[in-house]
């Protein structure tokens, strides 16, 4: 199996009612969760912009990305991998938590 | 302009007529009275056909457009309506049919009210359309259906579903007609990359062994001839998946048969035994491909396909190219090298004569009392000259439909490829005779799938179609009955089936039918069918436990091939 990393998704899209479950509904037809979601116009006048977070392999980030773009209300959609320094910021605050409990003080 | 006003139903009418519409499949019911109060009006410019079940009028519908390269049209009320149409939507949306459905609605202040005969189309279509919208306003509609049809028709084409509330249906507003051909979200043609259509000539002038696996792409972007014109000027082989079926007239020299599961065994040898796999307008699916991870490994992949996320979806390719493949093909022949590759070109004999030894001529020169399927199919295809136009139910009858037809035009074979619809036939064929009147229309047909949707018999009846549905009647789900003997330890589990007099259901309905028992009776039965233009059934009785060959068991590579129960080539 492909090592699994998380995925930053980016879509923009026409400001259509609904493209919030087709968005979500490529997902959940993979089975990939969704970590986050934030759907928000996008400085461009009638242009809506989601992002999700997701964990999964490349190649199934990649699909997503095509399968998001071949709906017609979707403008254009990119796919990041997460920002390793984002994960290790969550590791410190993890650590620092664990510490805290520890040490009790 | 015609500033005049209208309602919402005489709008849409206006816009289907402007867009090219001349047949509706539909079905009228509450919440789209008005549309068909209207339709009243205009029945010299626009024929409806009424099914018996909505089922019958979306798989219409997609007959009538695989038939004709122009969108289908459905006319279905709200609820039960809309949901009936459901599984032929799915259909067109796998096969990348042109279907618009145009289906009532409760009137927008009720919305999600429950209201009677209410139901969430938008949200049950979305994962099974290529776009679905709600028309809620009257001057929305114009706009919305032509966009519609510009979805539908264009790209990789596929249904589009309108959601028609009946206050935007009887709502007033000016008749402003513009027609679609742009969307700013959307590519209907892919701009071709160049320097990959060099590449792709680069790769295959360098093949000694290329191979051509080609699909529904070449029918839809009407691209016969520039295929035609690389196999003959490389000296390439090809095959052929289901839906791709009658691109190359069947005896092109260069057509190695149908790809997969039940394809030729030459077409699986070849692609296995190939340098240089060209895939156009295909999409690899498993009944092609065998056990992925065997499929092709020795060949260099080049997939043209007009939508990017077919590329590499289940083949890793080395070269894609987003293309429409009437344009891609034209680019590349027009660059290619002329290459003599006879001896490549004609490395399949082995294949053929243990093909017609094996499985060809036990199949289609039957000797046992009972009649084999392959037997009426091959017999079909000599009685009407090659030329009929060929549907499909879903099972035995439809790869033996596919594998012993013969055809000499494009657009002549219909058949439920990627969702495997029984009772897709006997309405599909309905579709493609409207769309062709001038043509024999024939359905090969078994007696589950006809029973699945056997009530648009009634639609035959009342249109007088000269549609002719050939039953392969065995009294078993065949194809499942196969599997059963094959992988389920012969446990024949809810296939055997009791069928009812089709003497009498034909004689209600007032279609001729004929039923054939014996070997002698079969060639007088097909003639007599074909002797004239009206409906008729053909109740073949054939040998009950046959099974279809060759055949690449589930999971096994397309080139381990069974030739019957026992026997496997070498």
């Amino acid at each position: 199996m492909e090592k699994e990393k998380h995925y930053i998704i980016t879509t923009y899209t026409e400001n259509q009612v609904g493209l919030l479950s087709t968005v979500a509904g490529l997902f959940t037809r993979r089975s990939i969760n969704i970590d986050a979601l934030r759907v928000f116009p996008s400085g461009i006048p009638g242009v809506h912009k989601f992002v999700v977070k997701t964990t999964t392999s490349e190649a199934k980030a990649r699909a997503i990305v095509l399968n998001l773009e071949k709906k017609v209300d979707v403008i254009k959609s990119f796919c990041y991998v997460d920002n390793e320094d984002f994960n290790k910021e969550l590791k410190e605050v993890a650590d620092y938590i664990q510490e805290r409990e520890n040490n009790n003080n | 302009m015609n500033q005049e006003q209208m309602t919402g139903s005489q709008i849409l009418l206006e816009t289907l007529i402007a867009e090219g519409v001349d047949t509706i499949f539909g079905y009228p019911g509450g919440s789209i009275m008005p549309v068909y109060d209207k339709l009243y009006d205009y029945q010299d410019q626009l024929r409806h056909i009424l099914v018996r079940h909505e089922q019958g009028a979306i798989h219409a519908a997609q007959g009538y457009a695989r038939t004709k390269g122009f969108p289908g049209t459905v006319i279905v009320t709200s609820g039960p309506g809309a949901t009936n149409v459901l599984t032929g939507v799915a259909d067109a949306m796998v096969d990348s049919t042109p279907v618009v459905v145009i289906a009532g609605q409760v009137s927008s202040a009720l919305l999600g009210t429950d209201a009677f005969q209410e139901t969430d189309l938008i949200g049950m279509t979305n994962p099974i359309t290529k776009s679905s919208y709600q028309i809620r306003k009257t001057e929305d509609i114009a706009w919305a259906v032509s966009r519609a049809y510009f979805i539908a028709s264009t790209g990789r084409p596929g249904p589009v579903v309108l959601d028609f509330t009946k206050d935007a249906q009887v709502g007033k507003a000016a008749f402003k007609y513009e027609k679609c051909n742009f969307i700013r979200s959307y590519i209907s043609k892919p701009v071709v990359d160049e320097s990959k259509i060099d590449e792709a000539v680069k790769m295959l002038d360098a093949s000694t062994r290329p191979f051509v696996v080609y699909g529904q792409g070449i029918l839809q972007s009407g691209a016969e001839k520039e295929l035609t014109d690389l196999l003959e000027k490389g000296d390439i082989p090809a095959g052929s998946t289901l839906l791709g079926l009658s691109a190359l007239p069947s005896d092109n020299p260069h057509f190695k048969g149908m790809l997969g599961m039940h394809g030729s065994i030459a077409s699986n040898v070849l692609s296995q035994q190939a340098d240089l796999i060209l895939a156009v307008g295909m999409r690899f699916d498993d009944r092609v491909t065998g056990k992925l991870d065997t499929y092709c490994k020795n060949a260099k992949v080049i997939h043209i396909d007009i939508d990017p996320s077919e590329l590499g979806k289940n083949v890793p390719v080395d070269l894609g190219i987003v293309a429409d493949a009437k344009d891609a093909l034209s680019r590349i022949v027009a660059k290619m090298a002329r290459k003599e590759r006879k001896a490549w070109l004609n490395s399949d004999q082995h294949c053929n004569e243990v093909e017609m030894q094996k499985v060809i001529i036990p199949e289609t020169q039957g000797t046992a009392d009972t009649i084999n399927p392959g037997e009426v199919v091959a017999t079909v295809a000599e009685v009407c000259g090659q030329d009929a136009i060929i549907l499909t139910d879903v099972g035995q009858n439809q790869m033996l439909g596919a594998r012993y037809s013969r055809f000499k035009r494009s657009r002549s074979f219909i058949s439920s490829g990627g969702l495997g619809t029984m009772g897709f036939g006997i309405p599909a064929t309905i579709g493609a005779k409207v769309a062709a009147l001038d043509r024999k229309v024939c359905l090969f047909v078994g007696d589950g799938g006809f029973q699945m949707t056997s009530q648009e018999l009634g639609t035959i009846m009342q249109e007088q179609l000269g549609v002719k549905l050939v039953l392969l009647n065995n009294n078993w789900l065949g194809n499942v009955r196969q599997w059963q003997e094959l992988f389920f330890k012969e446990r024949y589990s809810a296939t055997r089936m009791i069928n009812p007099d089709f003497e009498k259901i034909a004689q209600a309905y007032g279609i001729g039918r004929v039923l054939v028992e014996k070997r002698e009776d079969l060639r007088p039965a097909v003639e007599r069918m074909f002797a004239d233009d009206k409906p008729f059934i053909l109740d073949v009785h054939i040998t009950e436990a046959n099974m279809v060959f060759p055949m690449v068991p589930p999971g096994k590579a397309v080139s381990e091939i069974m030739l019957n129960s026992t026997e496997w080539y070498k």
